[in-house]
């Protein structure tokens, strides 16, 4: 078992700014702090307005009130798109001690009623645009007490005293199985979440962040409002992302957290267009939920800005680890942040540490867990600089008849790792003489194919995926390859729907 | 500017979308579905916006992406606002 301390990260930034990263209890504290760190610094620019933190901080003492009947603990479940209404409705639920049970918006209302009595919830907020969803959930219990996001009381409720062991929210995953589950993470669990996004880079404080992921998501709530309220900094909600890159050109963001596909899609976007999509002014860039492709760390860093890939949970109140040197190893998700403790089981991450959930809400029994720690469900290494590298799932590992174990996503990034393949899935398969053999599909670029004017493309790529393939351990070389002409199906999450036995 | 050439012009941005689908974008008509039918994903659909904004000089106001199902709905949508243009 390892755990990685605060003092790896102190490099990567001025002494005087890492002296002010610290580890906070609760969200109460945090934002106690920042009012009066930051009183007016405006902490939220939304739908045309600015918030200053203490703007902020006399709406949610007032928006409180409408949660002072509740007692410690209660849950109170928001359904709020990205929005400053959001912002304020998080912070006066958690600042009193309730648990805030977070939605995506895009449930429906059978859903929502599910949830509401699953968690138990004591109210219900939720913003105008959702009126016609909760006359519908209305309808099914007419007696759930709702409060309207927009709606706030003139009489003042303090905050409560809220220790780190105290839960704070209940937020969905898909989790290592696959079945969709409410993560319980308590204000200790939030808030090391929170610090863990300062580390690594080196302005951290008083930035421009730009919110595009849903606040429903743990990499948007904790990773963009938290880090970004945490730190000082002016965080512009898009509430359309289709107005993404007209905000970014008003708003001129200097940090973005983003997942790889839209880091992506500016990137090509730039290329066509001839200028730089994300302004002129963005710096850093934190990319993560999903795997990062290594070319672009570098893409970004031609135009100066740093991508930095991470490997989080929701299970781990967002980042587990964030990698400041991708320039050097792409293909790293980076170091353990500080009070992370991890093992390798088997080939499998561990977790156990102040990051990590209380429990699944609901789920009496679970194997997820093992003598108090998390079993990620990823494959994972660390090598001897303390990086550390994901390189599968445990249930998509191929085994093979010689009992040698095969993880399907390492197999393919060095296939990946061809500029003309878009996506690849290696999966087990039969030669004409029944044997077992590994078999690799590929989707094309084709992009770049039409750029490398091959008179015979099929032909040009076997040749390099060919050549690719002698350079792999024999047992785990490709017997058939697949070039295939249209994409692979994908799951409503966009994932590859990985072939069955 | 013409029907036809608006959906030329729609083919080749979804071209650059997402290049996973080619041969489903080289064959599609006006009723294939963006999202099924195509394979457009919340983030291509990003790329078209913001690309046919850039192409054809208009802007999306007053919509939302859910709004448009299929290739014929955006074509429609441009043919009105291309129209309002030339009127102006």
């Amino acid at each position: 078992m390892k755990t990685q301390s605060a003092k790896i990260w102190e490099k990567y930034t001025d002494a005087v700014t890492f002296s002010k990263i610290r580890d906070m209890d609760s969200v109460a504290q945090m934002w106690e702090s920042c009012v009066k760190e930051y009183a007016d610094r405006i902490a939220v620019s939304d739908n045309g307005e600015t918030y200053s933190f203490s703007r902020i901080d006399e709406e949610v003492k007032r928006y409180r009130t409408q949660f002072a009947d509740l007692d410690k603990g209660d849950r109170v479940v928001l359904l709020i798109p990205n929005s400053y209404e959001f912002v304020r409705a998080f912070l006066a639920v958690t600042t009193l001690g309730l648990t805030a049970v977070i939605l995506p918006v895009q449930l429906d209302p059978k859903a929502v009623f599910g949830c509401c009595m699953k968690f138990g919830a004591k109210k219900l907020v939720y913003q105008k645009s959702m009126q016609d969803k909760i006359d519908q959930v209305l309808a099914i219990k007419p007696d759930l007490c709702v409060v309207k996001a927009e709606e706030i009381p003139e009489e003042e409720t303090d905050a409560a005293f809220v220790a780190g062991t105290d839960p704070c929210v209940i937020m969905f995953t898909g989790g290592t199985t696959g079945k969709s589950k409410g993560v319980l993470l308590s204000n200790a669990a939030v808030m090391q979440g929170t610090v863990n996004g300062c580390y690594g880079y080196k302005d951290v404080f008083f930035q421009r962040y730009l919110l595009i992921l849903p606040l429903s998501h743990v990499f948007g709530l904790i990773r963009n409002l938290m880090t970004s309220l945490y730190t000082g900094s002016d965080l512009f909600i898009c509430r359309d992302n289709k107005d993404m890159f007209r905000d970014i050109a008003a708003f001129k963001p200097t940090a973005m957290v983003m997942v790889p596909a839209l880091a992506e899609m500016a990137l090509n976007l730039s290329a066509k267009f001839g200028r730089n999509m994300l302004g002129d002014d963005l710096k850093t860039i934190i990319c993560g939920a999903a795997p990062v492709a290594p070319y672009l760390v570098g893409a970004y860093h031609e135009k100066g800005i740093a991508l930095l890939p991470g490997y989080g949970l929701t299970e781990s109140a967002n980042l587990v680890s964030g990698n400041p040197e991708s320039l050097r190893l792409s293909d790293s998700v980076g170091l353990m942040f500080p009070n992370q403790e991890y093992r390798i089981e088997d080939g499998e991450l561990w977790l156990k540490g102040r990051n990590m959930l209380d429990c699944y809400v609901g789920e009496e029994e679970n194997d997820s867990f093992e003598d108090g720690w998390f079993k990620t469900g990823d494959l994972a290494r660390v090598d001897e600089e303390g990086y550390l590298y994901i390189t599968g799932r445990i249930k998509e590992i191929i085994v093979l008849p010689s009992g040698e174990n095969v993880s399907p996503a390492e197999v393919e990034a060095y296939f990946n790792a061809l500029e003309f393949v878009q996506d690849s899935q290696v999966f087990e398969d039969q030669n004409d003489r029944g044997e077992t053999i590994l078999a690799l599909e590929i989707v094309p670029r084709q992009t770049v194919l039409a750029k490398l004017q091959k008179d015979d493309p099929a032909a040009y790529m076997m040749e390099k995926l060919g050549e690719v393939n002698r350079t792999l351990p024999a047992y785990c070389q490709i017997g058939k390859i697949v070039i295939r002409d249209q994409d692979f199906e994908r799951s409503p999450s966009m994932k590859i729907v990985r072939y069955k036995k | 500017m013409k029907r036809e050439e608006i959906r030329e012009k729609l083919k080749q941005i979804l071209f650059e979308t997402d290049d996973r689908n080619a041969d489903q974008v080289r064959d599609c008509s006006e009723d294939s579905d963006l999202r099924t039918d195509l394979g457009l994903s919340s983030v291509g659909m990003l790329y078209m916006v913001f690309s046919i904004e850039e192409t054809f000089g208009v802007r999306f106001e007053n919509v939302s992406m859910n709004d448009f199902k299929t290739l014929g709905d955006v074509v429609d949508y441009l043919e009105n606002k291309t129209e309002e243009g030339k009127s102006k």
